[in-house]
């Protein structure tokens, strides 16, 4: 018996076996690219699958047009820097109808321009299997998630028609009409993720780092003005503070922390100290009970 | 970037790596634990008592478990199972009818906790929660001690290569933590372990309800002496700590840089590799030399089983995705036919004139010929006649191929001997399996077996062994090595497992 191998290893090289089988076993792939702290390691764990070639799929983003600034200009370096293909999709109908996350509710507003723009853009280039950083750590009814997640046509889940999964067998011959989410991190946790980017010196929107930014306080939680877009309610007010994000998503649905940490090694070291789960501060999982589970039958991830 | 960035790169790490505190440091292993038992044994309370009691739960998580005013039955504590909620159908239904997975750190482990359904409905979902299993937590109810269920488990497990196993004696509390009770329920344990192929098989009484011997000593069972569950599972080997092993590379795909770069790319599945090895490809019989071992952080000079790299060699000998690398004198079988056990997996029956592919590791296979030829009873572990199969049964095949795919014997390398049948129109996982034989030749193979018997191997190669727990693991190895040797050279051999560790227990035979 030798000495256990370090966790990281092991979950780096078992992302790597998923990454190459579907790579071998899908006939046009695509990473749907949120630009955040998972899809950077994603990314980085795809670029490592397929060294030294580059990985063979593109990059997606579906652009709601509410993602922060800086969001936006990482992702563009990211792509650039790497030599990667980048496929920008924004749900134009949706856009049209004016849909927004402040004056909308979070569940009409992410059905729209996340997950009908997801499946618009999946049908628009035929991609047959989409690799996503989700991992079965973050919510209940990703606990029980496959590494190929399975959709029927209209890229709807069923969660009793999931294939079994054994050993390290990947089974990703698809039925008529069916496509394939691919979650190579499944076994990866928070913690991790962050440990991996300390580790591996990875590069992340500078929104995960404490700095003064203008903030709104709204239902309790921190949100920050990043454009004029959104405005101060009656009573309230804008307010420089000292905050930083543990999860990136559309701006005025993301909740900000108030904290200290400046630089990388803080902000892992506040996040292993955490005294609550990262979705707190993400909105939309307030929405209704059981809401993570609905917005996967209708195809959000 | 570069090659050389990356090495830059990990000397970086390696410098962060010596200052940052403890918890940002890599943890020493994983290991996977499957939780087997009925709602009734307090499965889900046992293993929310280890996330409480072992670890770092976010306050919020905690929170939420006060909050609910939810007691666990029979007791003024939290209801612990909280933790394990799913998906809402299930949680209205308030049974887990699928596998649910669950991480937590120890200061030194990762634990990943594999939660399956127990009853004989859900055979299906246990197995394959198995599969991913390094220890197996088998619960039983004190009051009720070893059930025909227990022996359904243990007999799936050992079907899957689950060569761990702790019995979690629970609720002594209601047996008033009688001595004579789990001394008698470990009894039985034995017995029933005794025709398995285990490594390690140790009964622990606990509570977990009250926490004894969960993540703490039991003040109340003073007459025990092991080690508490959490004590118990620290001390297992993680996953890729395993050393030796005979080698075995399945390729997964071919990179190529665009230049002179042609790079094999796959997980090592077993034994080790490196620069200067002669390797081979196991259906054409081609050898060549290993010249670079590339990964992004560098070039290395060897690898072992379970890390992911791409092998370039001296001369292209024309392999692809599907093919398994191996040395030239142990070679997987060439395998035209098969023999496995297959756990049914499908809500819809076998088929004799339906369309099948066989899935290897890395292979995809047209299946010609498919044959059920009986039915296993896991409570009594017979077999009986059957050329019908439905969901959850356990069925003994045989399998025909279109064509040579290479397969080992899953008892003696585990991941190239597994296997999963694929309708081949709806490309649904019809079933999940070990090949038990396999035959280089189109006819029957198993047929005309030569027996590594238990008796020549103890009075000859492993002569010098004890009956320990690690002597057994290296007896299985040296057997295994034999037997791969002897079916390299086309000998069809089986070998009879040795038994079980003996602790100074009777063993109940």
């Amino acid at each position: 018996m030798t000495a256990s191998p370090s966790h990281l290893d092991l979950l780096e090289a078992e992302s790597i076996h998923i990454f190459r089988e579907a790579a071998a076993q899908f006939r046009k792939p695509v990473l749907m690219y949120s630009i955040g702290k998972d899809s950077t390691v994603l990314l980085h764990l795809a670029r490592k699958a397929f060294f030294p070639q580059k990985p063979p799929f593109p990059l997606l983003h579906v652009d709601t047009t509410w993602k922060f600034r800086d969001m936006i200009a990482f992702r563009d370096k990211t792509a650039r820097d790497f030599g990667l293909d980048l496929i920008v999709h924004k749900n134009q109908e949706g856009l049209k109808q004016g849909i927004n996350p402040i004056d909308y509710s979070p569940s009409i507003y992410t059905d729209v321009l996340k997950t009908q723009g997801l499946k618009q853009a999946l049908d628009k280039y035929g991609f047959d299997a989409a690799f996503g950083g989700a991992r079965r750590d973050e919510e209940a009814s990703r606990a029980k998630e496959r590494v190929f997640s399975f959709r029927a046509a209209g890229h709807r889940w069923d969660p009793r028609k999931q294939r079994p999964e054994m050993w390290r067998l990947l089974n990703g011959r698809l039925g008529m009409g069916e496509s394939v989410r691919v979650f190579p991190m499944s076994n990866w946790t928070e913690k991790d993720v962050w440990r991996y980017i300390l580790r591996e010196k990875l590069d992340v929107v500078p929104l995960y780092l404490a700095k003064d930014r203008p903030t709104i306080e709204r239902n309790g939680q921190l949100l920050m003005q990043d454009d004029e877009r959104l405005q101060p309610k009656e009573g309230e007010k804008v307010v420089m503070r000292k905050i930083r994000f543990r999860t990136l998503g559309c701006y005025p649905l993301t909740a900000a922390v108030a904290s200290d940490a400046e630089d990388l090694e803080s902000v892992v070291a506040e996040t292993i100290n955490a005294q609550t789960s990262e979705r707190v501060g993400r909105l939309i999982d307030h929405d209704q009970s059981g809401a993570m589970e609905k917005k996967k039958q209708e195809g959000y991830f | 970037m570069t090659a050389q960035a990356a090495l830059k790169t990990s000397t970086l790490h390696a410098a962060t790596a010596a200052s940052a505190p403890a918890a940002l440091r890599d943890l020493n292993g994983i290991v996977h634990l499957l939780t087997c038992g009925s709602v009734d044994d307090g499965k889900s309370t046992l293993i929310g008592r280890l996330l409480w009691d072992a670890s770092d739960l976010y306050e919020d998580q905690r929170e939420n478990v006060r909050r609910s005013g939810r007691k666990a039955a029979d007791s003024d504590l939290p209801d612990f199972s909280m933790l394990l909620d799913g998906l809402v159908a299930e949680r209205e239904q308030g049974i887990t009818i699928d596998i649910a997975w669950k991480y937590f750190d120890t200061e030194t482990r990762r634990f990943v906790i594999i939660d399956s359904p127990g009853h004989e409905q859900y055979t299906r979902n246990m197995a394959s929660g198995a599969s991913f299993a390094d220890v197996a937590i088998l619960l039983v109810d004190a009051r009720a001690g070893v059930k025909k269920q227990t022996k359904r488990h243990a007999a799936i497990l050992d079907l899957v290569g689950v060569k761990r196993v702790v019995l979690a004696v629970n609720k002594m509390d209601l047996v008033g933590y009688s001595e004579d009770v789990f001394r008698k329920i470990e009894a039985d344990f034995r017995t029933l372990c005794w025709k398995f192929g285990f490594w390690d098989a140790t009964a622990i009484p606990l509570s977990a309800v009250y926490g004894d011997n969960v993540s703490t000593k039991s003040s109340a069972m003073p007459w025990y002496t092991g080690p508490h569950l959490l004590e118990h599972l620290e001390k297992a080997p993680s996953r890729g700590s395993a050393e030796g092993g005979t080698f075995r590379f399945p390729v997964q795909t071919v990179l190529r840089d665009g230049q002179d770069f042609r790079g094999l790319a796959g997980t090592i599945s077993s034994g080790s590799v490196a620069v200067g090895d002669s390797v081979t490809d196991a259906l054409s019989g081609r050898s060549a030399k290993v010249v670079r071992i590339a990964t992004m952080n560098g070039d290395l000079k060897s690898a072992t089983s379970g890390q992911a790299i791409a092998l370039q060699l001296d001369v292209d000998i024309d392999v692809s995705r599907g093919a398994v690398l191996s040395t030239s004198e142990m070679r997987p079988v060439a395998a035209q036919t098969v023999e496995a056990r297959l756990v049914w997996l499908s809500e819809t029956a076998f088929d004799p004139r339906a369309g099948y592919l066989l899935r290897t590791v890395t292979d995809l296979v047209p299946i010609s010929s498919f044959e059920i030829k009986a039915l296993l009873d896991l409570e009594t572990m017979s077999s009986h006649p059957s050329t019908k199969c439905g969901v959850n049964d356990i069925a003994v095949a045989r399998i025909s191929l279109g064509r040579s795919a290479a397969i080992d014997v899953f008892s003696e390398i585990s991941e190239t001997g597994t296997l999963m049948i694929v309708d081949a129109i709806t490309g649904a996982s019809m079933a999940g399996g070990v090949a038990t034989a396999d035959n280089a030749k189109s006819d029957a193979p198993g047929d005309g077996h030569f027996i590594l018997t238990r008796e020549m191997l103890a009075n000859g190669l492993c002569r010098d062994l004890s009956l320990s727990a690690n002597d057994r693991e290296e007896f299985m190895r040296r057997a295994n090595e034999a037997a791969i040797l002897l079916r390299a050279a086309g000998v069809s051999v089986a070998i009879e497992p040795p038994p079980l560790v003996d602790d100074g227990m009777d063993p109940g035979l």
